[in-house]
């Protein structure tokens, strides 16, 4: 007795028989195609990457102001007199410069410079914002409603996100985009909730983590697949009996059957029932998967032997048998930690922006390499910002900090949002701490709904995606939330899923 | 107030259980005593107390898998013995005797003085000689097979998810900052919440995680005379917010029966803003090394540095030693601990000299140590890792008043929590489950590996171990002292998608569960039970005589009788009561039971089933036993 006459046999639970076998089915019907990754012309893929950086980055030691005219765009001895001992450099010149990175304005808060650079570790993103295939965001962080003073902060006037400051909370809160609430769900999950359908296959999950659980790849109806980045279909599911066991193959056959029947059964117990809806799921993704990836073509593209870049080339992997899962939305997910810098943030961000960098090019140029660079938008994400003073030789939890959004659909070479002042005075309406924390311009909110549009959310779907985003962005035609993709090959959606607007 | 619950519960359980004629009441047997349910309450309950619980096998086990790290079966039969209440007293009365740090540097001694043997030239010593953090993971197993307070060691792995240091940091290949720390944990897990949290802020281990040590007051002074750029330099805050955030009270107010307060307008209430931790972070200044000569000194560290209690030092006199050829009026003395007073949770620390700066150390652990938050803040999380994901808010309520007051007046009393924790009828009950569909918790991946362990009984003819579990973690990502983050393996708060969170429960441990660890898990135990391979042996020193016995398989020969198709479901019983303190359901035992039946066996003119076949049978059941739900989820 097979596996596939097994389950059917047993009739395990409706929805694992039945997604299997057309898995299955669908996959015998691919068997006579042969270059399945390259991305035939039209094809309707598209991949969206989240990359956290999980303990906060010190993303103001990313990306820097490079000016020195006294009265002028003085950005870089102002970034310099703030940060003393954490500066990154003491002359601007040992920044990689950005190509007039255009940085201007955003809800009534002026970029305070024009001149930047990146750290001198970062020379791969130095090159794709360049080349205009990597933007920048400047002063992003969690927002239920904009703050434009801190006034409304201090005197709680406006909104202010759950257990600001704090690791749990915040890292949660980049990820559901809710910053009131605790138990929402993720922003990649809702926007899988709404997308799902448009994947012929469902017997892997559209979400693909190689992170294990995460918040953002949670939905109502979707929940992650994870992964190890090591993609080898032998490394997938349950491993082989002994040799000298003999009868292997039978004793596998009946041992995986009976992990189906134990995880199969009814239990009223939630934490039973949970756990065995997870084991269930799995099992019946493993010899899928296993079968996928049986197909992978060379990929020539070298990564180097970091953490991030294996999660990332692992994704590239999983991507060039995208057609063999039957999947055209895809939601990745990976978890670059470590960043909680509190001591030794110049030889720690020495340590470990060179590994994002080389790894987000690898990545770029892996994608090109499958013909899918148009059709893959990989961003970053962090729990917050640190401090811009420093504790000695670390900085400790801010909150608005800037990130990265990279792909061939970004309207790359450019600083977008607000990139705010050096200056702790009260002049500056960003600060409020005297440690230097700034509240931020441009929310989750308005990154990910401008991700989510290009993405093939309808407008009228974003309200379940984004709660929180009618405080800061309504749709109309041609007026996008930041304006950091390029929407010429990716016309809005019309294709409405209703799930109904979420509330928190 | 409690006893009248235990017997209410008591008698509802063994009115259950009285058609059949049996003595049980509950999970609990009563030798010699005849109750019945028209008892008069306090009579009954004295009887039934004089000699405590008596469970039977069943509650037995099942008590043990949440008081230990899992049972092997002459346990479960000599708890029936002797009863719930007076192990308990056995094991609170022993003090901890197993001290891993002594095993560690036992350990490196005895590398040190082969090394000589083999090498009488080589000058070695234990400074020079390289021992790795798995000197650690190979103590703490062995301090785990041999020793007898198993519950000392339920606790303190459940202090170490609490109060959280961990191996990913700078100290990850030290062996004897992991031992001390956990010595520690050991020494105070029935001890004071109070003492507890001054050993973990005066312990390095934790001044170095959580980045404090060498934490300096607020400096803004010119950097020198002759450069007269301001410093820009504040207290570090990580210790600050995570004391109070993680070890302690918590980011909202809550009642005492664990839940949160809120406001006027319905909102929770949170306990401190970021002046607090700021006002807090000023008093963790002044810390550093016990060998340091000034604050900020980073020399001459060494593995033992890190189990030494923190020195402190008011003053900042650093350039007295790095600038130590300049004229003395040049050397920039600033304050090391930040003078002034300091507010935070609503409550002042006075100003008072920098020189008395561990005052105000001893005053804010005060402070903290007395904010309501704490008894049910440590209660509920005592309780998820002893019992239940989801403690009722009485059940909490129970236990954060016994933390606020042991009976006797004394705030903070760990054992008694710990106590007042295990007999508590929600523990203890066997209907609480019925009544709470998300009872019970989801065993995390290191205990069930811990559960295989003692559950198999796995022994050796020396009993010295040598196992370290460095495959073990590269596979469930899980053992002593190697969280990921200060948040621990997985958070108390963690929503596992599905059920549970439709029902609005947590369920931590399935943070760590997906299909890659699932798969993992499946993988390691093939490793474990289907291969036999539960040790992980390495050689200390190059060309070291390989000590086998140190590294010993599961022998099941004793069962092997059992794998005849007649007495098979006997075996799986026997497996079920020692690892699934006997909860797989009927249908599960069958489905095991027929993959069992259908594997070849053949026997002897004895009748002896044949060794090989036996064993594969036997095996095949554990791993599927291990597998199933009912196994995974301990209730």
């Amino acid at each position: 007795m097979n596996r596939r006459n097994f389950i059917k046999n047993v009739g395990c639970g409706a929805m694992g028989s039945t997604t299997l076998l057309s898995s299955l089915t669908s996959l015998g019907a691919l068997n006579g195609l042969t270059n399945f990754n390259k991305n035939a012309p039209g094809e309707d893929y598209k991949a969206i990457v989240c990359i956290l950086f999980s303990g906060g980055i010190d993303s103001f030691n990313m990306l820097m102001p490079t000016g020195t005219t006294v009265n002028g765009d003085n950005g870089f001895s102002e970034y310099l007199a703030l940060r003393t001992d954490l500066a990154v450099a003491q002359t601007p010149s040992s920044f990689l410069a950005l190509n007039n990175p255009q940085c201007s304005s955003f809800r009534g808060q002026n970029c305070a410079y024009s001149a930047f650079g990146v750290h001198p570790q970062m020379s791969g993103i130095r090159d794709l914002f360049n080349a205009g295939k990597l933007a920048f965001m400047s002063n992003i962080g969690t927002l239920i409603e904009p703050i434009l003073t801190p006034n409304e902060y201090q005197n709680s006037l406006k909104k202010i996100p759950l257990g600001i400051y704090s690791h749990s909370d915040q890292i949660m809160q980049w990820q559901t985009s809710v910053p009131q609430s605790r138990d929402a769900l993720g922003v990649g999950g809702r926007m899988a909730d709404i997308l799902n359908a448009n994947n012929a296959n469902n017997g892997i999950s559209m979400n693909i983590s190689l992170a294990g659980k995460n918040v953002f790849q949670r939905g109502q109806s979707v929940s992650e697949y994870s992964i190890s980045d090591n993609v080898d279909p032998n490394n997938v599911g349950l491993q082989s009996f002994p040799s000298w066991w003999g009868n292997q193959g039978l004793l596998q056959e009946m041992r995986t059957n009976a992990i189906d029947s134990l995880v199969g059964q009814t239990y009223s117990n939630l934490l039973q029932k949970t756990y065995s809806a997870t084991a269930k799921e799995s099992m019946a993704s493993f010899e899928i998967f296993k079968e996928a990836l049986k197909r992978v073509p060379t990929i020539s593209t070298t990564f180097p032997n970091t953490s991030l870049a294996g999660d990332l080339a692992a994704i590239t992997k999983v991507m060039s048998v995208r057609q063999q899962l039957g999947t055209k939305r895809q939601i990745f997910f990976v978890n670059y930690g470590g960043w909680d810098m509190h001591d030794g943030l110049l030889g720690g961000l020495n340590g470990k922006l060179p590994v994002v960098s080389q790894a987000m090019k690898a990545f770029f140029d892996s994608t090109v390499e499958l013909g899918i660079s148009e059709n893959v938008t990989t961003f970053t994400i962090s729990d917050f910002a640190r401090t811009l003073t420093s504790n000695g030789n670390g900085s400790d939890h801010a909150w608005g900090g800037n990130n990265m959004i990279m792909g061939g659909a970004v309207n790359g070479g450019r600083i977008f949002g607000a990139y705010p002042k050096m200056d702790l005075s009260s002049a500056n309406n960003r600060n409020i701490s005297y440690r230097g924390n700034f509240i931020p311009t441009v929310s989750t909110d308005e990154m990910y709904a401008e991700i989510a549009l290009w993405y093939g959310v309808s407008p009228s779907d974003l309200c379940y995606v984004l709660p929180n985003l009618g405080n800061f962005y309504s749709y109309a035609a041609n007026n996008y939330p930041i304006g950091f993709m390029n929407f010429n090959q990716s016309p809005i959606s019309t294709t409405n899923h209703p799930l109904g607007c979420l509330n928190y | 107030m409690k006893t009248l619950i235990i017997f209410t519960l008591v008698l509802c359980c063994f009115q259950s259980t009285f058609s059949q004629n049996t003595q049980t009441f509950g999970k609990g047997n009563i030798k010699g005593v005849t109750v019945n349910a028209s008892s008069n309450a306090s009579k009954g309950i004295k009887t039934l107390m004089s000699t405590g619980y008596i469970p039977n096998p069943k509650a037995s086990s099942r008590f043990l898998s949440q008081a230990t790290l899992g049972p092997k079966l002459s346990e479960i039969l000599s708890l029936q013995n002797q009863g719930i209440e007076p192990w308990l007293d056995e094991q609170f009365a022993m003090n901890p005797n197993f001290n891993l740090q002594n095993y560690v540097q036992n350990m490196h001694q005895s590398m040190v003085d082969s090394l000589k043997l083999q090498n009488p030239a080589g000058n070695y010593t234990l400074n020079n000689v390289f021992i790795d953090d798995w000197a650690f993971d190979v103590a703490w197993f062995q301090a785990n097979m041999v020793s007898m307070d198993k519950l000392r060691w339920r606790v303190s792995l459940a202090l170490s998810q609490i109060f959280v240091t961990s191996r990913i940091s700078a100290f990850d290949n030290n062996p004897y900052a992991l031992a001390s720390y956990y010595d520690m944990l050991n020494k105070n897990a029935f001890g004071n919440y109070r003492s507890l949290i001054d050993s973990v802020t005066y312990h390095p281990a934790m001044a170095v995680y959580l980045t404090y040590l060498n934490n300096h007051a607020t400096d803004t002074l010119a950097i020198s005379t002759t450069n007269q750029t301001k410093k820009k330099v504040f207290p570090d805050e990580n210790y600050a917010r995570e004391i109070m955030q993680l070890f302690s009270i918590g980011l909202f107010e809550l009642n005492n029966n664990g839940t949160e307060k809120k406001d006027i307008s319905g909102k929770s209430i949170p306990t401190y803003n970021n002046d607090d931790i700021g006002n807090l972070a000023k008093v963790f200044t002044g810390l550093s090394w016990s060998h340091s000569r000034y604050l900020g000194d980073n020399n001459n560290v060494n593995d033992w540095s890190y189990t030494k209690r923190l020195k402190f030092f008011p003053v900042d006199s650093s350039e007295k030693y790095t600038r130590w050829w300049a004229n003395p009026n040049t050397w920039r003395i600033v304050n090391g601990h930040e003078p002034g007073p300091k507010t935070f949770l609503n409550q002042t620390i006075v100003a008072r000299p920098v020189a008395d700066g561990q005052l105000d150390i001893r005053d804010a652990l005060d402070i903290i140590f007395n904010h309501p938050n704490v008894g049910p803040f440590m209660a509920k999380r005592l309780i998820q890792h002893l019992v239940s994901s989801n403690p009722s808010s009485e059940f909490i309520d129970r236990i954060a008043s016994v933390f606020n007051n042991n009976g006797i007046g004394v705030r903070g009393d760990l054992k008694a929590v710990v106590r007042a924790i295990l007999l508590d009828p929600e523990a203890r009950d066997c209907c609480a489950e019925k009544e709470n569909t998300a009872y019970g918790h989801l065993r995390e991946p290191f205990l069930r590996y811990m559960n295989l362990i003692n559950g198999i009984g796995l022994t050796n003819q020396s009993g010295i171990y040598r196992n370290v579990m460095v495959d073990l973690y590269d596979r469930i990502e899980q053992k002593p002292l190697y969280s990921p983050s200060v948040f621990n393996f997985y958070q108390p708060g963690y929503v596992p998608g599905g059920p549970l969170q439709a029902a609005g429960k947590v369920g931590p441990e399935f943070q760590m569960l997906n299909s890659l660890s699932f798969s993992n898990y499946m993988n390691a135990l093939h490793k474990w039970i289907i291969s036999n391979d539960p040790i992980e042996y390495w050689s200390i020193f190059n060309n070291e005589f390989y000590k086998s016995d140190q590294e010993p398989k599961f022998n099941i020969t004793a069962d092997y009788v059992l794998a005849k198709d007649n007495r098979i479901k006997e075996f799986l019983d026997k497996y079920n009561l020692i690892l699934a303190q006997g909860r797989i359901k009927a249908e599960n035992m069958s489905i095991i039971q027929n993959v069992l039946l259908s594997m070849p066996i053949t026997f002897d003119i004895n009748g002896v089933p044949d060794p090989t076949l036996a064993d594969r049978r036997l095996r095949m059941g554990i791993f599927l036993i291990m597998i199933a739900p009912d196994y995974l989820i301990n209730k």
